[in-house]
């Protein structure tokens, strides 16, 4: 469990057990010559198969691709919180509607970011959301949720 | 009447001035749809329908035909720009638009695009119109051994794909695959892999994993690079105008795209997605450097683009001469049709010749329409690019977001958007590729089921698969194009080596 | 682990669907009058339980239109896509909701999708408000095969059922196979050997017509243009009587050549689980309206659908019999689950 590679590969073995687990438990369809578990089962043991090679891959990573994986302690913390804000919009989605969570989501969004043009932003967060809400609702009649708003 | 014949009547309707008006229409309402996101020429189409409700058939046809190409016109400006590719026919376009608008040539790639798509559009429609009913009989003559040996070239390519490790391709590739056969059957009606939810019933959508790879995974990269000051020129726009050097390597590709394109296209079932990739692939194959590919080659974003449009033409041959949709835009297009009391089919060129060949001579007028007007608003919606990068970050996420609600309508969806957004961001840290996945996803689901009809249908006997010349073709090509680039990397090895000990 | 991620994803959907109800139940039944009659007070949303584009979208949307622009409601109509497994997601859409003003459209698989096993709500869960069209089946050969009717098929696949391939649009144990099963059944053929493939994207004329299956299930509009032009034949449609029009009435039916069954693909309009008889009585009405309008005949006309109105009583005591026989055919299969 040194490298890189061989925790991956580990993950892989663990995912692919999972997969051909739930394989081999699906329903059986006795009228076809090839029924729908042969290619979960090929697909299983052919991950296996590539994960054991990453296992023993010795190639070692580029300069660049190391560098990429080096995120600081505080960047990750920023990047749960957008991701956080993001599943914050979608569970409010359909209660307030599409209008109020977008604007709430661009705002709240691109201050955190670090945008500091009061006007900017507020212009932004309530036009972008009501012309994309307004020309989906009616022009095009592909209805967003309404929510709270009375329209 | 003679096909001479028709072809005028379809001239006139096309130059009408209704014709040319509605053309115009068409193309520029499929433009903007096409921008908007998650909506694609299917939804265009169905949006469209109930505004032909009473017009002249052939007129609102042609303007139907407009909007259908339109939209895939527009779908490459998001995938070029903001990497969030809106329809499935354009994700290939990003691989190398993205990088290219990254670079500070924003403009340069949407124009190649928009030139590109120009010459896919006419040498198709051209082609269309040479051969559409000749065709008509090379439409239907792919059953499931001829699809599985096609689905199979697809695949082998997979491992060109990527730059780096070969396994790590091979990986994701395998994910992709086991991600398309979540879902119900459609040989068995077993349910797979769906954990009792009705959402996963129907297979996760193309969409939700192209954007969450994609674009989410982006998002993250650029949340961690908002203030990297050596990127700035990424809000650049740079010129439009493309060099004769620029011109001379789209000439290749988008020559032999046109053809490739098209007639993949003219089979049902591939459509424009699977020739974009088939395009940007055999170009990537055949390229004297290969390695420019995915980092903003000309040839790269060239190719998928008249592909794809070619692909859209190619498309009308099944549904016009047929009455076959080959796809799920092309079913809705037949909708329309039915919705204006024409029956496409055999009997459509000799019964309403006004009809046939209107909507094909229109499609000369439409894709001028689309360059002429595309061209001057490139350094308009390039502008995208200059919003500071917080507020550009807010913006693709939402764009993502609402792109997955348009077409599913359900949380479900945007949740599974969100953790293909995570395994993006995972995937490029951890330097596995996200392209073999998507293809994997594409083909391995029509590749199963095409292999399992052949099978069902000769009784398990395994000898169908290789029992034409056409599939036996498509499988020596796939061999071949697996063998010549390691030969040909042998080789040049080789060279290297001599000329060192030349020196020496 | 199976169970704790089924556990996990059911809980989830519950309270999604728990979320998805609070914006519109606040105003669930009012407007009903003392007398049992009821109007609605907001708009009329009509459920499409597929994307956009389809059967069942086609007829939302047409249906919509009607109702709005023939001043039939005195509110607008809105179409919304539920699309997702069949079927079911937009039924559990409309079951959550549970609002009157939230009615969907639905047709057989409606019957397949739950006894498949697919979905857990069945047309016991909502409330039948009425039929509006019907469409039958037609199963075409090319126009090269050898069989001339259906009972010549049947006579061979009685013989080596191995021989004939059977394709259709949709998976095993849903519309296309079971229509082709319930004919072939009556017919005598062993149910359990016949060969059914699916293939989507127009793939099962493609096949009949290049060779790589022999009968292609599908409905009776689809082979028209290809009938007219003598690329296939059609040997039999499942409806009781021939039907009207050029070329259809052509096709002979099952039971003219005495093989007694029919197939319905009927199409009509639902509402959820628990509505008040004032409520049912005024969807009932519009629809009725929207039926016999001049502008649906035409609209019926162009897609080739049959007028058959039912009303919400009548609508229910078919869908019964219609699950029984079709719920028969599939435990035979062991599809039923």
């Amino acid at each position: 469990m040194k490298t890189l590679n061989q925790k991956l590969s580990v993950f892989l073995i663990l995912l692919s057990a999972g997969y051909l687990y739930l394989s081999y438990n699906l329903k059986e369809y006795p009228y076809v010559p090839v029924d729908s578990d042969f290619l979960p089962k090929v697909l299983g043991y052919v991950l296996i198969v590539l994960a054991v090679f990453l296992f023993f891959d010795k190639s070692s990573e580029t300069e660049e691709e190391k560098e990429k994986r080096q995120v600081p302690k505080k960047e990750i913390f920023v990047l749960l919180a957008v991701g956080g804000m993001i599943f914050l919009y979608i569970f409010l989605l359909e209660i307030i509607g599409f209008v109020l969570s977008s604007s709430l989501f661009i705002f709240a969004c691109s201050w955190f970011l670090g945008y500091r043009k009061l006007k900017t932003t507020l212009l932004v967060a309530i036009l972008f959301p009501l012309i994309m809400y307004l020309s989906f609702n009616y022009l095009l009649q592909i209805r967003l949720p309404q929510g709270l708003l009375p329209f | 009447m003679g096909a001479m014949e028709g072809l005028m009547q379809g001239i006139q309707v096309a130059f009408s001035w209704q014709g040319i008006l509605f053309v115009l229409i068409g193309v520029v309402a499929g433009t903007l749809i096409g921008m908007m996101p998650g909506l694609g020429p299917i939804s265009a189409i169905a949006i469209m329908i109930p505004i032909t409700y009473g017009m002249d058939p052939s007129t609102a046809l042609v303007m139907m035909a407009g909007v259908y190409y339109g939209a895939v016109f527009g779908g490459s400006t998001s995938s070029i720009l903001l990497n969030a590719p809106g329809i499935s026919g354009t994700v290939a376009t990003s691989f190398d638009g993205y990088p290219m608008a990254q670079r500070g040539e924003a403009g340069k790639a949407l124009a190649i695009a928009a030139i590109s798509s120009f010459v896919g559009g006419t040498v198709s429609v051209v082609l269309l119109m040479l051969f559409a009913p000749a065709l008509s009989a090379v439409a239907v003559s792919f059953g499931p051994p001829q699809y599985f040996a096609l689905m199979f070239l697809g695949l082998t390519a997979i491992a060109s794909l990527s730059d780096g490790s070969t396994i790590k391709a091979l990986i994701t590739a395998t994910l992709g695959f086991m991600v398309a056969t979540i879902g119900i059957d459609g040989q068995t009606g077993t349910t797979r892999f769906t954990f009792g939810n009705p959402n996963l019933l129907e297979g996760i959508d193309f969409l939700v994993i192209a954007l969450g790879l994609f674009a989410l995974a982006e998002i993250c990269f650029l949340v961690i690079k908002r203030k990297d000051t050596s990127l700035q020129n990424q809000g650049d726009i740079g010129s439009l105008k493309l060099s004769k050097k620029d011109f001379k390597e789209m000439r290749g590709p988008m020559g032999r795209q046109s053809f490739l394109g098209f007639i993949l296209g003219v089979l049902p079932g591939a459509g424009a997605t699977i020739a974009s990739f088939i395009g940007y692939i055999t170009e990537k194959k055949i390229s004297k450097n290969p390695k420019e590919f995915g980092k903003g080659s000309v040839k790269g974003l060239s190719a998928p683009e008249t592909a794809n449009n070619a692909a859209t033409s190619g498309a009308f041959v099944p549904l016009l001469s047929l009455g076959i949709p080959g796809s799920g835009t092309t079913a809705v297009m037949l909708g329309a049709f039915l919705v204006l009391g024409i029956q496409p089919g055999p009997l459509l060129m000799a019964d309403r010749p006004e009809v046939f060949w209107g909507i094909i001579a229109s499609m000369y007028i439409g894709n001028i329409f689309l360059l002429v007007l595309n061209l001057p608003l490139i350094p308009y919606i390039a502008k995208i690019l200059k919003i500071a990068r917080p507020m550009l970050i807010s913006l693709v996420a939402i764009f993502s977001l609402i792109g997955v609600y348009a077409i599913s309508f359900s949380t479900f969806d945007l949740y599974l958007l969100l953790i293909f957004g995570v395994l993006g961001y995972l995937m490029r840290l951890f330097s596995f590729p996200a392209a073999p996945f998507i293809l994997a996803f594409i083909l391995g689901g029509m590749m199963e089921q095409s292999l399992r009809q052949s099978l069902t249908s000769a009784g398990g006997d395994m000898m169908i698969l290789i029992s034409d010349p056409v599939s036996i073709g498509l499988y020596i090509v796939s061999i071949l194009s697996f063998i010549v680039p390691i030969i040909r990397n042998r080789k040049e090895k080789q060279s290297d080596q001599e000329e060192k000990s030349d020196a020496s | 682990m199976k169970r704790l991620l089924m556990f996990g994803s059911l809980f989830f959907v519950l309270i999604l669907a728990a979320c998805g109800g609070d914006s519109s139940e606040t105003s669930g039944d009012s407007g009903e009058g003392g007398d049992g009659e009821w109007t609605p007070d907001q708009n009329i949303e009509i459920v499409a339980p597929a994307g956009a584009g389809g059967g069942w979208d086609t007829t939302a949307r047409s249906v919509g239109k009607v109702l709005e622009e023939e001043g039939i409601t005195e509110q607008n109509v809105g179409v919304v896509n539920k699309e997702g497994g069949g079927g079911a997601v937009g039924w559990s859409y409309i079951n959550s909701t549970n609002d009157p003003h939230n009615i969907f459209v639905s047709s057989p698989p409606l019957i397949f999708v739950p006894l498949n096993g697919q979905s857990d709500l069945s047309h016991d869960d909502f409330t039948p408000l009425a039929n509006m069209i019907a469409d039958y089946a037609a199963f075409a050969v090319a126009d090269d095969a050898k069989w001339e009717n259906l009972n010549e098929l049947f006579e061979d696949m009685k013989e080596d059922p191995s021989s004939v391939t059977v394709v259709g649009t949709s998976s095993p144990g849903s519309m296309d196979h079971m229509q082709f099963v319930k004919i072939a059944k009556e017919a005598g053929v062993d149910i359990q050997k016949i060969k059914y493939v699916s293939a989507q994207d127009g793939g099962g004329m493609t096949q009949i017509l290049n060779g790589s299956a022999d009968v292609f299930s599908t409905g009776v509009a689809e082979t028209v243009e290809q009938v007219k032009a003598g690329k296939i034949r059609v040997l039999g449609i499942t409806a009781e009587e021939r039907l009207e029009g050029e070329v259809l009435e052509d096709f002979p039916t099952a039971t003219e050549q005495g093989i007694d069954a029919t197939f319905v693909n009927w199409r009509g309009f639902f509402g959820p689980g628990d509505m008040t008889e004032g409520q049912v009585a005024y969807y009932e009405e519009k629809l009725k309206e929207v039926s016999e309008s001049e502008a649906f005949a035409d609209i019926r006309n162009n897609y080739g659908w049959d007028e058959s109105y039912m009303d919400s009583e009548e609508y229910s005591k078919f869908l019964d019999e219609q699950r029984e026989e079709l719920g028969s055919l599939m435990e035979e299969l062991g599809l039923n689950q």
